[in-house]
């Protein structure tokens, strides 16, 4: 190793670090120091402190966007973690077909957002296929205001985000499974634990640290969640926009001529931040329960 | 794929349609384009020019007109571009920040006030003041911003609303099929009959807001802005009735569920699928309709717009803009008068129900003349004849960020979540609010 020069490491490391740096230490830095200013999309701005912060606090469509998003995190995230676990459990098993159904929940995850939005709007529609069900079946009298009552909105974008990411967590558990030793399982059920135990008390505690990855990863999703919303309403976040979220209050904000850059900028930084706390949360829960 | 083309253009159509709905014959005097730009010798360079989706349905004529007038100045390059009106915005923000917008940039009024404001285009009071006279003085006047000397863009084509509607609908409905509704009491009440006939199979109307409803206030003299045009005034009692009006057609079920909100889009592919009966738009969405539905076009009958007590009538520009950042401004603003002069625009006229925005194109008897009597020539004439006294009613400022704050009131109170005052009320501060940053 001595004949190396110190400058080796750098030029492995160069291509990563470029990218990095362009995509997204410069823009972050420019985000932070736009926060501070009154720029527009199209340029220009003088620098005004913390104003942009102060009109944060008293905005209600900022303060109604983050009510949505942390709703969207408390219902999502629960359902994220356990509901591919007991898919990823089903199609665990090697019996013939069984490829086939495991394509079959994987398929949301490759479809294109824009494309799971129109049809989702199409089947939530007043007179979509849900409603025709529903009604057919006596359930409700009058079609359900999915598309156009903000909290119905929501469920559906919810049901939408689910829906998508379905396939992609239950393959993250699917190896996580294969992972736990097949000597611990025989060795419950010779001691008497039946199923629902051996899952409880020995599957469980050894997927642990996935499902913390698979919360901390649903999380971000969530706080940063937008398509579902955008595609569902066809950009309109529901009747007076009541179905709006962070990301999309940031992009209704800051984009388009006349936009106000540094104001979104400010809204995107409390983004960061409480997507930063949120994960540094989730870790530390997990760090003191594991030395718990 | 005629129907894909016909979505795009439908979705082109319905923004570029609520924004200019007018089009013009650029009728200028100078048909070479060369004159009119300051400067001498022949005009050389590439002239960069960009449009709002016009590809593929009017590909042949935007390059039959290009290659005319490279013919005519054989130096001159023209490279078209055609942009699809889907993230127009973001692009033209992006280049106006990096200062590389085309030389010629096709926008409406509305999109371009923004950068116009920002002093980025030609004054064409001055630049083209040779052509000004040619052209209807309203057209050439929405390119003005309120408190700037001068106008930014040559006026290329208009278009002026005319109400469509499906005469098949109307006689299940039991309404005359030879009297469309021509007043908004009128609109409402036809709209009611319509939807109460169809009973879920088919409704009445389609309140598209994002198209209308501000326009819809001016018609019926509602003040929109004030003098300086910084404070919004629409919430008055006349406005309030009016949305009350809405609220309860709403309510009454006169518009699909759903419609509360989407945008003139959703209301054209809802007339095209025979959803709904009337149909206030453009004329030239009866060339989309014909391609995309022709048994609906067939069904189609076209009246005069829907207007106010005062018959307040609305038209709507599309302009031809040039960058003062334009590295060749002259052959630039050649090629924008030729583009929008007497002959090219006459002859755009004759492709889509649109206006020429030069007065003299618009004294050609194709336009005063019921010709074989068709309904796109019914179109043509009545839009022809609202054109005379049509003003752009919708001032700059309501630009898509002031119009999504008011709307979102809008659909609140049509919900019954806000009366029709307060939301109102509310719609204004939330305008004056981002107008005012």
């Amino acid at each position: 190793m001595t004949g190396r020069r110190w400058y080796v490491p750098w030029l492995f490391l160069a291509p990563a670090l470029a990218v990095a740096i362009t995509f997204f230490i410069v823009p972050f830095g420019n985000t932070a120091v736009l926060s501070l200013t009154d720029a527009s999309t199209l340029g220009g701005g003088h620098f005004t402190g913390l104003d942009n912060f102060r009109r944060l606090a008293h905005d209600d469509q900022f303060w109604l966007s983050l009510r949505n998003t942390a709703l969207y995190l408390v219902i999502v995230v629960p359902l994220v973690v356990t509901l591919p676990l007991l898919v990823a459990l089903l199609v665990q098993r090697r019996i013939a077909g069984i490829g086939f159904f495991r394509a079959v929940y994987y398929s949301p995850v490759v479809a294109s957002m824009v494309v799971a939005g129109l049809i989702w709007s199409w089947l939530l529609s007043s007179d979509g296929m849900v409603n025709s069900l529903l009604r057919g079946l006596h359930v409700v009298t009058e079609p359900i205001p999915f598309l156009t009552d903000a909290h119905w909105l929501l469920a559906g974008a919810m049901a939408m985000t689910v829906w998508k990411g379905l396939g992609y967590y239950m393959v993250i558990y699917l190896a996580a499974l294969a992972n736990v030793p097949r000597s611990l399982l025989e060795a419950a059920e010779v001691d008497g634990a039946g199923a629902v135990r051996r899952f409880w008390h020995v599957t469980v505690p050894l997927l642990r640290p996935t499902m913390i990855l698979v919360a901390t990863l649903a999380a971000i999703a969530c706080a940063k969640v937008f398509a579902e919303v955008y595609t569902l309403s066809g950009g309109s976040a529901g009747p007076g926009g009541e179905a709006r979220t962070l990301v999309y209050t940031i992009r209704e904000t800051g984009l388009g001529l006349g936009g106000e850059a540094g104001y979104a900028s400010a809204m995107s930084l409390a983004l960061f931040v409480a997507t930063l706390g949120l994960s540094v949360l989730v870790t530390r829960l997990n760090s003191r329960e594991e030395q718990a | 794929m005629p129907s894909f083309r016909g979505l795009r253009l439908v979705a082109a159509v319905a923004v570029v349609g609520s924004l200019t709905t007018a089009c013009g014959l650029g009728g200028s005097s100078d048909e070479t384009g060369g004159s009119s730009a300051s400067g001498k010798g022949p005009l050389k360079g590439t002239v960069t020019f960009e449009t709002l989706q016009l590809k593929p349905t009017f590909t042949k004529y935007v390059e039959g007109v290009i290659g005319d007038f490279e013919k005519k100045n054989p130096g001159v390059k023209v490279k078209w571009i055609d942009i699809p009106f889907q993230g127009a915005q973001e692009k033209l923000t992006a280049d106006a920040g990096a200062g590389t917008l085309p030389d010629v940039v096709n926008l409406n009024p509305q999109f371009a006030q923004p950068l116009e404001n920002k002093g980025l285009f030609v004054d064409m009071d001055s630049a083209a003041a040779k052509i000004k006279g040619d052209y209807v003085p309203g057209a050439w006047k929405a390119f003005t911003v309120p408190g700037r000397p001068g106008s930014y863009g040559i006026p290329w084509y208009l278009t002026s609303e005319v109400t469509m509607y499906n005469k098949g609908l109307f006689k299940k409905a039991g309404l005359d099929t030879a009297k469309p509704p021509t007043t908004f009491d009128d609109l409402l009440a036809d709209g009611k009959a319509l939807s109460e006939a169809g009973k879920g199979s088919f409704y009445g109307i389609h309140p598209a807001l994002e198209n209308r409803f501000i326009t819809d206030l001016a018609k019926q003299g509602v003040p929109l802005l004030d003098a300086d045009g910084k404070k919004w005034t629409f919430n008055t009692p006349e406005a309030a009735a009016y949305l009350a009006k809405l609220v309860k057609a709403y309510k009454g079920g006169v518009y699909p569920k759903d419609s509360l909100t989407q945008d003139h889009s959703k209301e054209t592919e809802a007339y095209q699928a025979g959803n709904i009966g009337l149909f206030p738009s453009g004329p030239n969405f009866l060339t989309i309709i014909k391609q995309n539905a022709p048994k609906i076009a067939e069904a189609t009958g076209v009246g005069p717009q829907i207007t106010g007590p005062e018959g307040i009538t609305n038209m709507s520009v599309m302009g031809l803009l040039v960058p003062k950042a334009s590295k060749n401004q002259r052959a630039a603003l050649a090629f924008a008068s030729y583009m929008a002069n007497s002959k090219n625009q006459l002859a755009f006229s004759k492709i889509v129900t649109v206006l020429p925005s030069v007065s003299k194109a618009l004294e050609n008897p194709y336009f005063t003349a019921e010709g074989d009597g068709s309904v796109d020539a019914q179109a043509r004439r009545i839009s022809a004849e609202q054109i005379a006294k049509a003003q752009s009613l919708v001032p700059v400022q309501y630009d898509d960020r002031v119009k999504q704050a008011v709307l979102a009131k809008i659909q609140l109170a049509l919900q019954g979540k806000l009366g029709p005052k307060k939301a109102l009320d509310e719609a204004v501060a939330a305008a004056d609010a981002v107008t005012a940053h």
